[in-house]
């Protein structure tokens, strides 16, 4: 097993090199000069010239890539071209509220998401079931914007109980990471169902029954069980989606995380942070693949890796 | 079946919970929040701050931050007037070369480091040497020479005539000559300047906090702390607000004010600006290059319209080249809408049935609503409009991507500009000289007017404020009349502020201006 995982962390060392070339390369080639950006828009085109050899954006694009890279080798992800701060600075402040953020939306829609799909299946076409998918789809179908303002207007502007936004305490993640993992706990909700319809109709299952096995045994133990891969692998997508930040909820809630940044940097054509966030949402995807394997091997034996 | 009750209890106990907490939040609808007494003031604004060092600044809200804690030479009032700071006097000589400064003798840094003439000049020195900085590009790269008189005096001698250099003094905040020399790489993080609050920390996204310094030159009553939060979300900004979590928000959404118009904790501000809006005209193309075509385009559009339409009532209509707030601004007369007057001028120019026409802009949903008006307006004169809505980065391409005035594909371009304070000539040279084509700067009309252009150059090179004047008013008129504009309106700044703060002003550019912040 820890051969295995070695052999996959080596792994992503080409996947990540070609991350770095189409990522470069994507960046340098969309339209829009950041060089112009930061002249301003009363800038004469000798200014913007200035602006450009400064940045080195001058320079053949495969010389800006290996300078990019020597730099990325000794660690340094660059400097922000609208804010003339190290990348890294701008990521210290935003890195761990994301994280927080991903893991609390993740954790509660992952317990409540298959509390719902288990009951859910358990009494299929009852109403139990009715319920929870009611709850499951208006989780889908809620926009996230629609939702956080809703939140906001009733727990911080009515009731006061908690802050609009920030990320200062444990009680200024509660209402995004409700707003963010909605929709995830409604799809976890939906797949733990049907997977699990699909496990009770097995012969195992009807044997165990057979056997006299109660239902509390047969449904944790048996059943769920075996329906968790697919559960597990929707979940561990979301997880990685999530680690990108999100864009809507992080606006709602004037959270600092990372997707507004990203969405910042791509308008004003900032190529080092643009760069430097794709990279580590590509390092983080990986991580979370690996994970989900791992995972895989524990819920079914028969799952082995071999290095 | 007994489990099956048990599943189904827990079930509809959850249930039940999510719903008694969503039915208990009708009951109570009493504001409650963060006492409103506390000795910290939070100011939620729509945008990041991007950097703190002021030499290197373009954008409104990090100049408003600064402005807390760095001071220039140089201010201004709250009509755009230039008003001394850390200078008790200045003179501008007559070859506009020269300029001169006497300087407060009471002023400390932050860091306790004197200011004095030596202070100035080591500042204006890294502006001048380092071209990586903003402002270098801006004037200072004029400057040939900083002399110190004595202690409390410094002259600037400038190589040519820069006409903007007042302006250019006040945004030269003053950094600590001890941070340039030793620390400089920090300035952009946490700046060390003489301003009445001084820098305590910068979560990047987050907030940015600042103190009273109480050792300021000018005594004041001042509340303790601001804390500067960046919120984009129109609903989450005016949520603070009416929670008290925010003691001041800027901007204000238009769309908001009616439900924070009754709110008797809530006060609303509402200040003209110097941001312009517009459609330029490409004057050099067809049927653009005919002044009666222009003219037409103008009489179709109703301003008061605009202003109710896209700018939810709040705006001026823009009666001359420049907005109101603008140095030098004399006011013309407004081309009111009139469909026959339009018509007849389109029939004389020979297009008696209209023609098809291109306006672009960006993606914003305002920009867009902008050029829809414009649409349905021009309809009215046969004038078919074809909306070309672009990403920001796509468009500026699209526009400084041409070389030559030949190559320019733009035909309207739906847009505003914010000049730079009450700087004229940062209102008219990039927009209007014919030296400011792109890529060369922001004349997307490809106005020339030889007139125009010379009046400018003199304007320029010349210290007499009377002069000037009387040229800005020959600018303005002529401009108007040779309309390379649709001129639409002046946008009106909105701030919404809790009734208990006192001393907090938003300024025409849209600055945070709070020397005097207290709470009542």
């Amino acid at each position: 097993m820890l051969r295995y995982i070695g052999k996959r962390i080596i792994e992503m060392i080409p996947i990540l090199f070609i991350v770095t070339v189409l990522v470069f390369l994507f960046t340098h080639l969309i339209p829009g000069d950041p060089a112009r950006l930061v002249a301003g828009k009363d800038a004469t085109l000798e200014e913007v010239n200035n602006v450009r050899a400064q940045m080195g954006l001058d320079q053949p694009i495969w010389k800006q890539y290996f300078t990019y890279m020597g730099s990325l080798f000794q660690g340094d992800l660059g400097t922000s071209l609208k804010t003339g701060l190290p990348v890294s600075a701008m990521f210290i402040d935003r890195f761990m509220p994301s994280i927080y953020l991903t893991l609390f939306s993740m954790g509660w829609a992952l317990v409540i998401g298959l509390l719902i799909g288990t009951i859910s299946a358990v009494f299929k076409n009852k109403w139990p079931d009715y319920l929870g998918m009611v709850t499951a789809v208006s989780g889908i179908s809620l926009p996230g914007f629609w939702l956080g303002l809703i939140l906001i207007q009733i727990f911080s502007v009515q009731l006061g109980w908690l802050p609009t936004g920030g990320s200062e305490g444990w009680k200024s993640y509660v209402l995004p990471s409700i707003t963010l993992g909605a929709g995830i706990m409604s799809m976890l909700a939906r797949f733990t169902r049907s997977s699990l319809l699909d496990t009770l109709k097995a012969d195992f299952i009807r044997t165990g029954r057979a056997k006299g096995l109660k239902e509390s045994v047969i449904i944790p133990k048996h059943a769920l069980r075996n329906s968790l891969i697919s559960v597990v692998t929707i979940a561990g997508l979301q997880f990685g989606f999530l680690l990108g930040g999100s864009v809507v909820v992080e606006t709602v809630f004037s959270f600092p995380g990372m997707g507004r940044l990203l969405i910042d940097s791509i308008s004003f054509r900032d190529y080092p942070v643009i760069q430097a966030e794709l990279l580590l949402f590509s390092v983080e995807f990986i991580l979370v693949n690996l994970v989900v394997d791992i995972l895989y091997s524990l819920l079914n034996p028969k799952i082995r890796y071999v290095s | 079946m007994k489990k099956a009750k048990i599943w189904q209890a827990v079930f509809l106990a959850l249930v039940c919970s999510i719903l008694i907490v969503g039915c208990s939040s009708k009951e109570s609808g009493g504001n409650t929040g963060k006492s409103s007494k506390s000795k910290d003031m939070v100011i939620a604004v729509n945008e990041n701050f991007i950097s703190m060092d002021p030499h290197n600044t373009g954008d409104t809200n990090s100049n408003s931050v600064q402005s807390a804690m760095l001071e220039g030479l140089l201010g201004f009032d709250r009509d755009g007037k230039i008003i001394n700071v850390l200078a008790t006097d200045y003179s501008v000589s007559d070859d506009a070369l020269e300029y001169t400064f006497k300087l407060r003798q009471d002023v400390k840094f932050h860091d306790g480091t004197p200011f004095n003439a030596e202070a100035v000049k080591v500042n204006i020195e890294r502006i001048m040497n380092d071209e990586g900085l903003r402002l270098n590009s801006r004037g200072f790269n004029q400057i040939a020479k900083v002399e110190i008189l004595d202690d409390f005096q410094i002259k600037v001698v400038l190589k040519a005539p820069y006409s903007s250099m007042l302006t250019r003094f006040v945004s030269a905040k003053m950094i600590s000559p001890k941070m340039i020399k030793e620390n400089s790489a920090e300035i952009a993080k946490k700046p060390v300047g003489t301003g009445p609050f001084k820098f305590v920390e910068w979560v990047q996204g987050d907030h940015l906090t600042v103190e009273r310094n109480d050792e300021y030159w000018e005594k004041g009553d001042r509340v303790k702390k601001i804390t500067y939060k960046p919120v984009p979300e129109n609903g989450s900004r005016v949520a603070m607000l009416k929670t008290g979590e925010a003691s001041v928000i800027y901007p204000l959404p238009q769309q908001n004010i009616n439900e924070l118009k009754n709110n008797k904790d809530v006060v609303i501000d509402k200040v003209p600006s110097t941001i312009a809006r517009y459609v330029s005209i490409n004057t050099m193309k067809k049927p653009f290059n005919d002044l009666r075509v222009r003219q037409a385009l103008n009489y179709a559009v109703s301003k008061d319209a605009f202003i109710k339409v896209v700018n939810s009532g709040f705006g001026l209509p823009l009666d001359s080249a420049i907005p109101s707030k603008t140095l030098y601004y004399s006011k013309q007369e407004l081309y009111k809408q009139d469909i026959d007057k339009a018509k007849e001028l389109l029939k004389e120019a020979g297009y008696p049935d209209g023609f098809k026409a291109e306006i672009w802009g960006n993606t914003n949903s305002d920009t867009m609503k902008g050029m829809q008006f414009i649409q349905q307006q021009l309809k009215e004169i046969g004038v078919d409009v074809e909306i070309k809505s672009m990403e920001e980065g796509t468009l500026s391409d699209e526009i400084y991507g041409a070389q030559t005035p030949k190559d320019a594909k733009v035909q309207m371009w739906y847009v505003s500009w914010s000049s730079y304070a009450s700087d004229v000539t940062n209102a008219t040279r990039p927009l209007f000289h014919s030296d400011s084509f792109p890529p060369d700067g922001a004349n997307t009309a490809y106005y020339k007017n030889a007139d125009v252009d010379k009046w400018m150059n003199t304007a320029d090179a010349t210290g007499d404020e009377n002069e000037k004047a009387e040229l800005y008013k020959n600018v303005q008129s002529t401009i108007y009349k040779d309309a390379p504009w649709i001129f639409l309106g002046v946008d009106e700044i909105l701030a919404g502020k809790r009734t208990n703060v006192e001393g907090v002003n938003i300024d025409p550019t849209g600055g945070i201006v709070v020397k005097d912040a207290h709470f009542k």
